[in-house]
């Protein structure tokens, strides 16, 4: 698992990631089906996700990548199998223990899904609203600082998302998710639909905050610049199979033409 | 088994509403965001409700005065006048055009939240979006429709007033009077009860719509438009059964 | 939530205050004019039919309301209880004998009770009493009324219709009403018609020049007749007149008797020859009397004061004849 230096994603490789292998997973995914009506999306998928480690998903669009992640978030529920989520079957959870858990799961959404309604500072306040999470005014504002520091945009607090640019909502809605501190992130396509510079930017930001953070994250995508730059393990996902599971060079190695068409 | 989209829509939205009163009921209560939207809802809506109600009773008393003259009946105009506002146009104008505004905001606002996950986000981020965006809309429009409804018949009147002494001197102590006559606990307090239900089934219904809006732009602007379209149709099936029911309580 | 603010929930505030205020002040007018706050009291009537009366109608009080029907029920078939709340200010006013009777309040508004007040004292009602209640003509009992009258109607014109049709079907009255020469005939008795009355009128007139003459004691038989001690005298002496005639027959009657029975002093005076020649000197000297009566007569005829009243007339009398005279129209 000794990562090679010249594969490095960033220049400051962080010795955290170093192998304590094998880790405790903290996120298991066990042959797992989802279909709507006749279409079957997920078949027997299985995924097991590490502390401290960033596993990609790598699918074609329309693949079942997003049913996979809102499967492990709650929003849908598989129709067999079992997914445990920090020890927890997300599938038999009740409402506030699925609150509960989601407070230590953070999830960005392809969209972002920023309060429209509400300025910078209300979205990232959002979800500290529950009522075990309740800060006083100053704590609040030293958590927003943070958050929007760690994301590189101390000053837009008082904006709302309309006013910001497609590269900035991105960061705004990692900011949201890391406010809570959790210790898994799932990623939905972090870099659709930006232009390649921004795309990059966001790719380094996703490694810096498993840095700081040490939070395991479960990334969706078929970029492949993101995969590289974030992946230290690479899951493909072909016909609601996890069809194979490597590092990002293993695979780009590999003879497979199935596995090949996606690094070409 | 035939699909019926009407009866699944009325099915759904009947689950949607033993929902809000399961849920709606149970801690922990979203009060600032339902004082918000009782704000925009009920406060921001005032000043259409107004201008509609002044200008529906003085369109009233000065329709009405020509075939009242007719009869020799002018003094009866602030009683019918009073009677035809209180009873029956004062709720149903007011409703309709709340739910003009506030339905087709709500389902818009609702179902671009959809679109867009905001709504996934906030279950994501642990708050009952059914919670936060329904109950709170729901019970605003609930509990601010009567109030609109009693400020735009107290405009309508007081327009009514207007309106009489355009064409001849009232005093507003013999305008009063003259309604007060002709109107009974009967004609008031059902008039007034029924707009609670037209305020409940315009908030349900635009947030039945925008809840659960098809994916794309598309679908938001059909859950604005059913949303207004639906709840007008439901608000005059309601006067119906309000009517009959009434009559049933021998209050007509 | 910046929009959140204090000022808002202010704002938010005042528009539910006012809307309940309205609210609130209306149903207090109503209550108010329903007596639901004033003290009241309950005082009962009795009627045979209400006419529809519902509860919560209006009592009126010489034409002001002072409560309101609470209650109605059957007593039985034929008495309806009307149970009314009445506010305790006019209970001084509402005495034991006032009467309620079923009204409507204008010709189609809602079915009242008035409450009349009756000559007579009597002490103020009291709670729980019962007021002595009467029906007025209702609608029904008019209309019912109305429906003689119709029949009457209809009675009245069948018997007009059939008088015309006999004065269509009679062809005397046509004959009459088409004849031309009758119309002249009846112009002609017209025109006479008028010179009559004219007549008449001139001597109307004249009559009452007279009279206007012998009322202011114009002549002498203005003096005798403006006179009324001669009056009185005149019936005196007719009186006597009177008494000597009846006097008179008796005495012819006695006469005739004792003619007839041969019997008395009158048989014996018409045997007398003597006698019967006194008579009749006594019968010539009385035609002498009345020679004398005619000549004096004739003399006051003469008389100054008489003459020229009695010229007077004669001319008139000529005028008149003249302008009677058909031809002399002008």
């Amino acid at each position: 698992m000794q990562p090679d230096p010249s594969l490095a994603p960033t220049p400051a490789a962080p010795p955290a990631r170093l192998p304590v292998a094998p880790a405790e997973p903290v996120l298991m995914v066990e042959h797992v089906d989802k279909s709507f009506g006749d279409n079957h999306v997920l078949r027997d998928f299985s995924l097991a996700l590490h502390r401290g480690e960033n596993v990609v998903v790598l699918g074609k669009s329309g693949s079942g990548k997003s049913v996979l992640i809102k499967c492990i978030i709650g929003l849908l529920l598989p129709d067999a199998g079992r997914i445990t989520v920090l020890g927890q079957d997300v599938t038999g959870l009740g409402h506030q223990q699925m609150d509960e858990l989601r407070a230590r799961v953070g999830f960005l959404f392809q969209s972002n899904a920023l309060y429209d309604s509400m300025t910078v500072r209300e979205n990232l306040l959002f979800p500290l609203r529950r009522h075990w999470l309740r800060h006083r005014r100053a704590e609040e504002d030293a958590l927003v600082r943070e958050v929007l520091d760690d994301v590189g945009l101390a000053h837009t607090a008082t904006l709302m998302p309309a006013e910001l640019s497609g590269g900035m909502r991105k960061r705004i809605a990692l900011a949201r998710t890391l406010i809570l501190r959790p210790d898994i992130i799932l990623y939905d396509e972090p870099t659709t639909g930006l232009d390649p510079v921004t795309s990059r930017e966001i790719s380094h930001l996703i490694r810096a905050v498993q840095q700081k953070y040490n939070a395991s994250a479960l990334i969706i995508s078929h970029d492949m610049s993101c995969v590289r730059l974030t992946a230290d393990r690479v899951a493909l996902l072909l016909d609601g199979r996890c069809y194979a599971d490597g590092r990002y060079e293993e695979l780009a190695a590999s003879a497979d033409p199935r596995i090949h068409e996606f690094f070409a | 088994m035939p699909n019926y989209p009407i009866l699944a829509e009325a099915g759904g939205m009947a689950h949607f509403a033993g929902r809000f009163f399961r849920d709606g009921f149970r801690p922990r209560y979203e009060v600032s965001e339902w004082l918000y939207q009782c704000y925009v809802i009920g406060y921001q809506s005032l000043p259409l409700v107004g201008v509609t109600g002044f200008i529906m009773g003085i369109v009233l008393t000065l329709q009405s005065r020509p075939t009242m003259a007719q009869f020799g009946a002018e003094s009866w105009i602030p009683a019918m006048v009073g009677l035809t506002i209180i009873r029956e146009m004062g709720p149903i104008i007011t409703a309709l055009i709340f739910a003009g505004k506030i339905g087709s905001s709500i389902g818009a606002e609702l179902g671009s939240m959809r679109v867009t996950e905001q709504i996934d986000a906030m279950e994501v981020s642990g708050t009952n979006p059914f919670k936060y965006l329904v109950v709170t809309r729901v019970l605003a429009t609930t509990l601010m429709l009567p109030v609109l409804t009693l400020l735009a018949d107290a405009i309508a009147l007081y327009a009514s007033y207007i309106g009489l002494n355009m064409r001849g001197v009232t005093t507003l102590a013999l305008f009063v009077n003259n309604v007060l006559s002709r109107l009974a606990f009967g004609d008031v307090l059902p008039a007034f009860i029924k707009t609670f239900f037209f305020g409940f089934a315009v908030g349900l219904i635009g947030c039945y719509k925008g809840f659960y809006a098809d994916k794309g732009t598309e679908g938001v602007g059909q859950a604005a438009n059913s949303a207004v379209v639906v709840s007008s149709l439901v608000i005059f099936i309601l006067d119906l059964v309000a009517v009959q029911l009434t009559g049933l309580l021998g209050l007509n | 939530m910046s929009q959140r603010t204090a000022a808002n929930h202010v704002r938010l505030g005042l528009f539910v205050l006012a809307g309940l205020a309205c609210l609130v002040v209306t149903l207090f007018l109503l209550g108010r004019q329903q007596n639901l706050f004033s003290r009241s009291m309950t005082v009962q009537a009795d009627f045979r039919n209400v006419s529809g009366l519902l509860t919560g109608n209006n009592v009126r009080l010489g034409g002001i309301p002072v409560g309101t029907v609470r209650r109605i029920q059957l007593v039985n078939d034929s008495t309806v209880r009307v149970t009314m709340n009445l506010n305790r200010d006019v209970q001084p006013f509402v005495r034991r004998n006032t009467v309620a009777t079923i009204g409507t309040d204008g010709l189609v508004g809602n079915t009242i009770i008035n409450l009349a007040a009756q000559p007579g004292a009597a002490p103020p009602v009291q709670p729980g009493d019962r007021l002595p209640g009467s029906n007025p003509v209702g609608i029904d009992e008019m209309l019912s009324t109305l429906n003689v009258s119709n029949r009457n109607l209809i009675g009245i014109t069948q018997d007009l219709r059939q008088i015309t049709r006999k004065l269509n079907g009679s062809d005397a009255l046509w004959q009459l009403l088409g004849d031309q020469g009758l119309a002249a005939d009846a112009r002609r008795s017209l025109r006479s018609m008028a010179t009559a009355t004219a007549r008449l009128d001139a001597a109307a007139r004249d009559v009452q020049q007279l009279t206007g003459g012998v009322r202011r004691g114009r002549g002498v038989a203005g003096y005798l007749l403006t006179d009324t001690a001669f009056a009185g005298q005149l019936g005196h002496a007719t009186r006597q007149l009177a008494g000597t005639s009846d006097t008179l027959a008796a005495t012819l009657a006695g006469l005739k008797r004792q003619v007839q029975t041969k019997q008395g002093p009158l048989n014996t005076l018409l045997a007398d020859t003597a006698f019967s020649r006194q008579l009749r000197q006594s019968m010539q000297h009385v035609e002498q009397g009345t020679a004398g009566f005619s000549r004096s007569m004739e003399a006051l005829q003469h008389n100054v004061l008489v003459r020229g009243y009695l010229k007077r007339q004669q001319k008139k009398q000529a005028r008149a004849a003249l302008s009677a005279r058909p031809g002399a129209q002008p």
